[in-house]
C-alpha cells in the first residue's frame, strides 16, 4: 500500500531526510568533484585544471581499455556464478536449520570474513601455491591411490602439481572467497521470513522436499537472489587487490588500471574518467535490468 | 528403526546439502587453518615452516601500534555499522512506502556507492576532507576518526538498504491493514509492524556492514592520517616484506574473540528461550 | 520465534566489539605526553612515514631513551602511495622516506621543507659520494638513508651458471614460467632500454614501443609481475629468476644459501631512499633531531644490521662486521656499479608513456 508523500509528511520527512542528506553531502558532493576532474587535465604535479576537455573519455573508450573492461566483466561473471553455486545451498541450509545450529552456521559462514582481507588472501596464497596445502593434499591422495593401484599391478604417472596460483583461476577462486557472504546474506534474509505455509502447502500437494524448494521457495526468494547477484558482481568487477596479489601476467582487471592511474601515473583526470566510465556502464546494466523487470511485471 | 527420517523441510539433515555445506566449510576454512598454523611458526617470514613458538603472540600483544590500529578498526566498524543500519533501514522504508517526486533518482543514487570503484571514492573523500570540509586537526580520540567513519557509512549503508528492500518486498500487507484497522497511525505502523519484519534483514545488513568496514583498505587509506591508522592500512603497508607471523597471531586472537563473543550471545539467548518455554 | 533473536545477537556482538575497541583504542589516547619537551616547545612526539621493516629493531626505543621523543611510525608500500597521501596536503607527518626520483618530484611540486644543516651535524658521517646528489643539489631537502641496486636474484640449483644478463628476463624462454618482474613500469621499461643498449635517461617513444614489443613477446615466459615481494617468491620456489633489489635478496640469502644475486653486465638502475621533512610538518625540531640521530654511526649500524641494505653512512659502515662490509651482494664491486645509473624523473608525459606501455603489455 504505497502512499503519496503528501499524506504523511512528518513520517516521510523523518524517513527520507537522513539518508538523502547523508548521500548528498558525503557521497554526491565528493564524487561530483572527481567527476569534474574527469573533464580536466593535470596542471603541474599536484593541481588539476578543469577545462571541460573530453580527451580523458576519448582515451578511456579506446580498444585497449574497453578490452580490459570486457575481461573484468567476464571474470566478475564467473565469480558470481561460483558464489551462486556455493552460496545458494549454504543460504538454504542456514535458513532451514533449527535453533542453535542456525545461529552457529551463520557465524561460521561469516567468521572467515572477520579476518582482515589481506591476511586472508596471503593465507589463500599459502594454500594455493605449488607447495601449498591444496597441492600437498592432492599429492597425498595421489600417492594413496598409486599405492592401492600398485597392488593391482597398475602404475599411474607421478603427481604433477596443479597450477593454482598467479593465473585467472586463482583470481576467480580468490574473488569467490572474498565475495561469498555478499551472496549468502541477502538470500538468507529473503528465505528466512518466507511464509512456510506456502511450502507446506506444496508438500501437502505431493511435492517432494527438493521439488518444493526448487519450484516454490526459490522463486519466492528471487528478490534476495537478485540483490545477491548485484552486490556480488559489481564489487567483484571493481576489485583490484585480489587480482593484484593472486593474478598472473594475464590477470589485469580494470580496477588495477584505475588504481595505477591514481597512484603511479599520477593522472587523476584519466583515472576519474575510467572510474566514471565503469560506473556509467554498470549503472546502465542495473537500470536496464530494472526496466526489464518492471516491464515484465506490468505485462503480468 | 535406526535412522529417523528427516522432517520435510529439514534440508540440513539430508546428505546433498550436508555435502555442499561441508565443501563450503572446507573452502572457507583451509586458508584460515594455515593462517593459525603459521602464527606459531618460528622465523620472520610466513613462507616455510620452521618450528613451534609463541613469540609472535607475545610480540603482537606487546605491539602498541598494532593494538591501537586494531582498536581503531573495531571502533570505526562499530560506529559505522550502527549508522549504516539506521540510514539503510530508513532509506529502504522511504523507497518502499512512499511515492514522491525524484523517487527513481533516489533509488539510483543509492545504487551509486555500490557501483563506484573504491579508489575513486577514496580520492573523492581525500579531496573532500582536504578542501570542502576540513576536519579539525588535533581532536581527541575517537572524534579524530570522524572522516573515516563518515566515509565508511557512505559506502556501507546502500548495501544495508539493498538487503532491507529485498526483505520488504515479502512484507505481508494484511498485517499492516490489521494494524490500521485497530487504529494505528502511520508512524506506529512503521515502528511496530514494519520494523520487526525488517529484523533479520537488518541483522544480515549489520553483519555485512561490520565486515565491510573492518576490512576496508582503499577508502580508509585516503581518509586516515598518521594518528588514525587502522588494521588493514597497517597490514597492507607491510606487503613489501610479506605479512609477518605477528599479524597472523593478531588475527587468530581476533577470531577467538569473535567466537567467544558469539558463544556468549548464543548462550544468553539460549537461556532466555528456555525461560520463555517454561 | 526467530524474530527478536538475531537482532539481540548482533547487538551483543556489536556492543562487545565496541567495548573491546574503546578499551584498546583508548590506550592510544593516553600515550606518553610526559618526557622532556623539545626545543621550541614542541610536544615530544614524532610522526614518521616509512617503508616496512626499514628501521633497526631498537632504533625507535633508543631514540626515545636519548631524547624523550615518542616516535609513531606509519608504513607505506610504494612511493606512489606516499605521494598520493601527501598530494592534497600533509596529514600530519614529520619525517618521510621517499626514493630519489620522488624527492625530485616533491621538490618540483614544492612539497618539501628545506633542511637546516646546522641541526644535522652527523651529515659528516655520510660517504663523500652521497654528500651531494643530482636530484637534490647541495642536499637542501633530503639526507641519504640507504641506497640500492636492481638486479637479478636467482636460485643457483635451478639455473645454468650465473644469469648475468637481462636477456634471461626479457628476451629468452630459457626459464619459461619461472620469471618474475617488478610491476613498476618505469623500472621495467627503462631497464629494457638498458638491455637494448640505451642509457636509462631519455627513452624516446620509439624506443619505448620497441621495449613494449619485446616484453609482449616475452610475456608467455613471465609468471608474475610482483609487487616488491619477489624475494619471497624466490624463497618459496614459485620462481627461479626474479628482478629485485640487492637488499631484499641479501635478506633471503640469509635463510637459504641456494640463492644468489647478480647485477647484469648491461648495467642497471640505482636508487637511493632519503629522509625528508614534508611541508607543513607540525614538529620540524623533532624531525631534524630524528634525522640527525639516524645518521649517527652506531644508530646507522643498528639499522644496517637489521635491514641489510647498503648504507651511504661511511661511519656506520665502518662499525659493521666484515660479513656485511665485504658482501658482494650488498656492496657490489665498483666495476659493476660503474655500469649502473641513477634514474631521473623526466616529467609527467614520460611517466604516462611508461604506464600506458605497461598497461598494453599486461593486457596483451
Amino acid at each position: 500500500m504505497e502512499r503519496s508523500w503528501g499524506r504523511a509528511k512528518g513520517a516521510f520527512a523523518a524517513v527520507f531526510a537522513p539518508p538523502a542528506l547523508f548521500l548528498l553531502a558525503f557521497f554526491l558532493v565528493p564524487m561530483g568533484i572527481v567527476w569534474a576532474f574527469s573533464f580536466g587535465e593535470n596542471a603541474g604535479l599536484t593541481a588539476i585544471a578543469v577545462t571541460g576537455t573530453l580527451d580523458n573519455y576519448a582515451r578511456a573508450l579506446s580498444p585497449l581499455y574497453l578490452g580490459i573492461l570486457w575481461k573484468s566483466a567476464w571474470i566478475a561473471a564467473l565469480t558470481t556464478l561460483g558464489c551462486l553455486v556455493l552460496g545458494l545451498p549454504a543460504a538454504v541450509a542456514i535458513a532451514f536449520a533449527r535453533g542453535r545450529a542456525k545461529a552457529w552456521l551463520l557465524v561460521l559462514v561469516m567468521l572467515p570474513f572477520w579476518t582482515n582481507l589481506l591476511i586472508r588472501t596471503y593465507a589463500l596464497i599459502a594454500v594455493l601455491r605449488e607447495e601449498g596445502l591444496a597441492n600437498q593434499t592432492l599429492k597425498g591422495l595421489w600417492s594413496l591411490l598409486a599405492w592401492a593401484l600398485a597392488g593391482a599391478g597398475l602404475h599411474p604417472p607421478p603427481f604433477r602439481a596443479l597450477e593454482l596460483l598467479h593465473n585467472n583461476t586463482a583470481v576467480v577462486i580468490g574473488l569467490v572467497y572474498v565475495h561469498l557472504p555478499f551472496m549468502v546474506l541477502p538470500i538468507y534474509a529473503s528465505l528466512e521470513r518466507m511464509d512456510r505455509s506456502l511450502l507446506e502447502a506444496s508438500l501437502d500437494l505431493g511435492a517432494g522436499p527438493w521439488r518444493a524448494l526448487w519450484d516454490v521457495a526459490l522463486p519466492l526468494a528471487m528478490p534476495g537472489i537478485a540483490s545477491g547477484v548485484l552486490i556480488t558482481f559489481v564489487p567483484a568487477a571493481g576489485d583490484f587487490l585480489t587480482p593484484d596479489l593472486l593474478g598472473g601476467t594475464r590477470s589485469q582487471m580494470i580496477a588495477n588500471v584505475i588504481e595505477r592511474q591514481f597512484k603511479r601515473a599520477n593522472d587523476w583526470p584519466f583515472g576519474a574518467a575510467l572510474s566514471f566510465l565503469l560506473m556509467y556502464l554498470t549503472f546502465a546494466a542495473v537500470a536496464g535490468r530494472a526496466l526489464m523487470a518492471g516491464r515484465k511485471a506490468a505485462r503480468r | 528403526m535406526k535412522r529417523r527420517r528427516p522432517a520435510p523441510l529439514d534440508y540440513l539433515a539430508r546428505w546433498p546439502l550436508r555435502a555442499v555445506v561441508a565443501a563450503v566449510g572446507l573452502f572457507l576454512y583451509a586458508p584460515l587453518v594455515t593462517l593459525v598454523a603459521f602464527s606459531f611458526n618460528q622465523g620472520a617470514r610466513n613462507v616455510v615452516w620452521r618450528g613451534f613458538t609463541l613469540e609472535h603472540y607475545a610480540g603482537a600483544l606487546a605491539d602498541r601500534e598494532l593494538l591501537a590500529a586494531f582498536g581503531n578498526s573495531l571502533t570505526i566498524a562499530a560506529a559505522a555499522t550502527a549508522a549504516s543500519v539506521a540510514l539503510g533501514a530508513l532509506a529502504a522504508v522511504a523507497l518502499w512506502r512512499f511515492r514522491f517526486p525524484g523517487r527513481a533518482a533516489f533509488a539510483g543514487g543509492l545504487a551509486l556507492p555500490i557501483v563506484a570503484p573504491e579508489i575513486c571514492m577514496g580520492v573523492a573523500m581525500l579531496v573532500f576532507f582536504a578542501r570542502v570540509l576540513p576536519w579539525p586537526a588535533g581532536l581527541p580520540w575517537p572524534l579524530d576518526l570522524g572522516p573515516i567513519v563518515i566515509a565508511h557509512v557512505a559506502f556501507c549503508f546502500p548495501f544495508v538498504a539493498v538487503i532491507a528492500r529485498a526483505r520488504l518486498q515479502s512484507f505481508n500487507r494484511e498485517e499492516e491493514e490489521a494494524a490500521r484497522d485497530l487504529g494505528a497511525g502511520e508512524w506506529q505502523v512503521l515502528r511496530d509492524v514494519v520494523a520487526p519484519h525488517l529484523g533479520p534483514a537488518l541483522a544480515a545488513g549489520a553483519l555485512l556492514a561490520f565486515n565491510l568496514s573492518l576490512d576496508d583498505f582503499v577508502i580508509t587509506f585516503f581518509t586516515s592520517g598518521p594518528d588514525t591508522v587502522t588494521l588493514p592500512v597497517k597490514v597492507y603497508s607491510m606487503v613489501r616484506f610479506s605479512v609477518t607471523p605477528k599479524v597472523n597471531a593478531a588475527s587468530t586472537v581476533l577470531l577467538l574473540l569473535t567466537v567467544a563473543l558469539t558463544a556468549l550471545a548464543v548462550r544468553l539467548q539460549g537461556a532466555r528461550a528456555l525461560a520463555r518455554q517454561a | 520465534m526467530v524474530r527478536g533473536r538475531l537482532g539481540r545477537r548482533s547487538l551483543l556482538k556489536a556492543l562487545g566489539a565496541a567495548a573491546v575497541g574503546i578499551s584498546v583504542g583508548g590506550l592510544d589516547g593516553c600515550g606518553p605526553g610526559t618526557g622532556r619537551g623539545r626545543a621550541g616547545g614542541e610536544a615530544p612526539r614524532l610522526n614518521v612515514y616509512n617503508w616496512d621493516t626499514y628501521i633497526g629493531r631498537t632504533t625507535l626505543a633508543d631514540f626515545r631513551a636519548a631524547t624523550g621523543v615518542d616516535v609513531n611510525m606509519s608504513l607505506f608500500a610504494t612511493n606512489d602511495e606516499l605521494f598520493a597521501k601527501l598530494r592534497a596536503g600533509n596529514p600530519g607527518f614529520d619525517v618521510i622516506v621517499p626514493s630519489d626520483e620522488f624527492v625530485q618530484r616533491m621538490i618540483a611540486a614544492d612539497m618539501l621543507e628545506p633542511l637546516d644543516h646546522a641541526r644535522i651535524p652527523n651529515f659528516r658521517n655520510v660517504a663523500p659520494g652521497f654528500q651531494d646528489a643530482g636530484f637534490d643539489p647541495g642536499r637542501r631537502y633530503s639526507m641519504p638513508y640507504t641506497w640500492l641496486a636492481t638486479g637479478i636474484g636467482y636460485r643457483k640449483s635451478r639455473v645454468d651458471g650465473v644469469p648475468d644478463s637481462w636477456k634471461w628476463l626479457f628476451d629468452s624462454d630459457r626459464y619459461k614460467d619461472r620469471i618474475a618482474l617488478i610491476s613498476e613500469s618505469a623500472d621495467v621499461i627503462r631497464l629494457g632500454a638498458k638491455y637494448l643498449g640505451h642509457p636509462i635517461r631519455g627513452v624516446t617513444p620509439e624506443l619505448c614501443r620497441q621495449v613494449e614489443q619485446m616484453l609482449i613477446r616475452q610475456k608467455p615466459n613471465i609468471r608474475v609481475f610482483h609487487d616488491d615481494n619477489g624475494q619471497d617468491l624466490l624463497l618459496q620456489g614459485e620462481v627461479d629468476v626474479v628482478m629485485e633489489y640487492n637488499g631484499d635478496i641479501a635478506q633471503v640469502m640469509r635463510s637459504d644459501p641456494d640463492l644468489d644475486f647478480v647485477i647484469p653486465r648491461e648495467g642497471s638502475l640505482l636508487n637511493s631512499d632519503c629522509l625528508a621533512i614534508p611541508k607543513g610538518a607540525p614538529r620540524p625540531g623533532n624531525a631534524h633531531a630524528f634525522i640527525n640521530y639516524l645518521l649517527d654511526a652506531r644508530a646507522g649500524a643498528e639499522i644496517s644490521r637489521t635491514i641489510l641494505y647498503p648504507t651511504p653512512n661511511a661511519a656506520a659502515r665502518a662499525l659493521m662486521p666484515a660479513s656485511y662490509r665485504d658482501d658482494p651482494v650488498i656492496f657490489p664491486p665498483q666495476a659493476e656499479l660503474a655500469r649502473c645509473e641513477y634514474g631521473v624523473y623526466e616529467g609527467a608525459r614520460t611517466q604516462q608513456m611508461f604506464e600506458e606501455a605497461m598497461t598494453r603489455i599486461r593486457a596483451a
